[in-house]
């Protein structure tokens, strides 16, 4: 899978300035991006121009060569996952099973197999037994790992985390950098946004991007 | 030299009155131009007020359309078989309730020009406790937090690979219904933090206040006062004399 940026920007207002101006790159799956910057860098913008959930002010963005502009969020959902920095704006449901199961059953493609793949997510993402538990009351950790595993519910292809180990312990943090790692070993691609120098040396490999002025070095 | 929040909730109250007092379509548009003039005079945001309320502004011509096909009387422009669809009176009612709306909803625009603080300065300069004057501001402050939750749960249901623009109205209100019991609860966890940190820095630890900003009517507050109120006199005799008000 191949995303790329030509010529991105992005205004919030008009009378505001850029906050991304002329950004090009391209990401590939089979590789992992740390995309790291100050606050108000930018960093969650390009996340959500990627997505389709914010549309650019100039330039295009293309995925597998497809423009974006014909391609809605939530299609895109469907290659490329989003975990948010607050997993409590990922979480809807009453239960953790029905939190896997409602997007299925809103587009009626609930069938037996994807059943047992729920399931398996569940044990895969240490929430077996938990399928009941109202996702609002867990801890941080499972909390991520509940928005973690709806996201890995689709067969995406490119992940985007954004600042994913900000509000979890050392054991949800090698969960998730384990996770990263293992998925991009899998042959699919990641963009990490984070702040957390750490996390750079606990990933394999990483591709380090800095957003500052609006520009991606 | 910015307006006294004051000024503006008195020109909102006079506004509406004559809203609902007026029942004739001419007295009612010059009502709606008033305050589409004063919205343009304090500089609001028209253009993304309309944006933002263009879902309720469907439903206003809705409702004003059910109006003019219900109420019977006066001419008969439409008719199918022996039943009336379209009268002169039932235009005249959805014209009517257009106008109304209208007013009420430049009305509400012009508080909007004011920020919430000084908003709840402007209710404690006329005599509102401040705990009601205070809640008042906390509530206003809170509508541009409820849209944004609303606004970043719906990114979330499109991120679960849901294309909202289309699926049908049952699956849509199926899923409105899964994002305002987050949503509720996350305003009522906020405004849980909020009152932790107001009790945290004393509020009402003392029962007598001060203010950083005093606000003080100027010269030019007053002459929109005596203005808006003569205005609203004159107009209410006219339509007094010419039997357009509504009796009650």
């Amino acid at each position: 899978m191949q995303i790329t940026l030509s010529d991105l920007a992005f205004k919030y207002k008009k009378s505001l300035p850029p906050v991304l101006d002329g950004v090009t790159y391209s990401f590939q799956s089979g590789k992992l991006y740390t995309l790291l910057g100050a606050n108000g860098s930018g960093k969650t913008t390009l996340g959500k121009l990627i997505l389709g959930l914010l549309k650019p002010t100039r330039g295009e963005i293309t995925i597998d060569g497809q423009s974006g502009k014909k391609l809605s969020a939530g299609k895109r959902a469907n290659r490329i996952g989003y975990l948010f920095q607050n997993p409590d704006m990922q979480l809807f449901a009453t239960s953790v099973l029905e939190e896997l199961t409602f997007p299925f059953e809103i587009t009626k493609c609930l069938t037996e197999q994807k059943k047992k793949k729920l399931s398996d997510l569940l044990v895969k993402f240490k929430l077996g037994g938990m399928e009941d538990r109202f996702p609002l009351t867990m801890s941080g950790g499972e909390k991520q790992r509940l928005a973690l595993a709806t996201v890995m519910s689709r067969d995406v292809k490119f992940l985007i985390l954004d600042e994913p180990t900000s509000a979890i312990d050392q054991d949800g943090r090698a969960f998730i950098t384990d996770f990263i790692n293992g998925f991009v070993g899998a042959g699919g691609g990641a963009i990490v946004i984070t702040h957390d120098e750490d996390l750079l040396t606990e990933l394999k490999n990483p591709v380090t991007l800095k957003l500052f002025g609006g520009k991606l070095t | 030299m910015k307006t006294d929040p004051r000024v503006k909730l008195l020109v909102i109250v006079l506004l509406t009155t004559l809203a609902v007092l007026a029942k004739d379509v001419i007295y009612l548009a010059v009502v709606v131009l008033a305050a589409l003039l004063i919205n343009i005079l304090l500089k609001t945001d028209l253009a993304s007020a309309f944006k933002r309320l263009r879902h309720f502004l469907w439903l206003l011509l809705f409702i004003a359309l059910v109006q003019s096909l219900t109420i019977k009387g006066g001419t008969v422009l439409l008719h199918i078989g022996g039943a009336n669809l379209l009268t002169t009176r039932g235009i005249q009612f959805a014209v009517e309730f257009i106008l109304r709306m209208g007013v009420i909803v430049f009305a509400g625009l012009i508080a909007t020009t004011t920020d919430g603080r000084e908003m709840t300065d402007g209710l404690l300069k006329m005599h509102m406790p401040y705990e009601l004057a205070f809640m008042s501001g906390i509530a206003l402050r809170f509508l541009p937090v409820f849209r944004e939750e609303f606004s970043a749960r719906l990114n979330a249901i499109s991120m679960r690979g849901i294309d909202l623009k289309k699926i049908g109205l049952f699956k849509k209100l199926k899923l409105y219904a899964y994002l305002i019991s987050p949503t509720v609860s996350g305003c009522i966890i906020r405004s849980g933090e909020l009152a932790k940190s107001m009790q945290s820095r004393g509020f009402r630890a003392n029962k007598k206040r001060t203010m950083l900003r005093e606000l003080k009517m100027t010269a030019k507050d007053w002459t929109i006062i005596a203005v808006s109120l003569i205005l609203t006199a004159c107009y209410l005799c006219a339509m007094y004399i010419h039997g357009t008000l509504v009796r009650f």
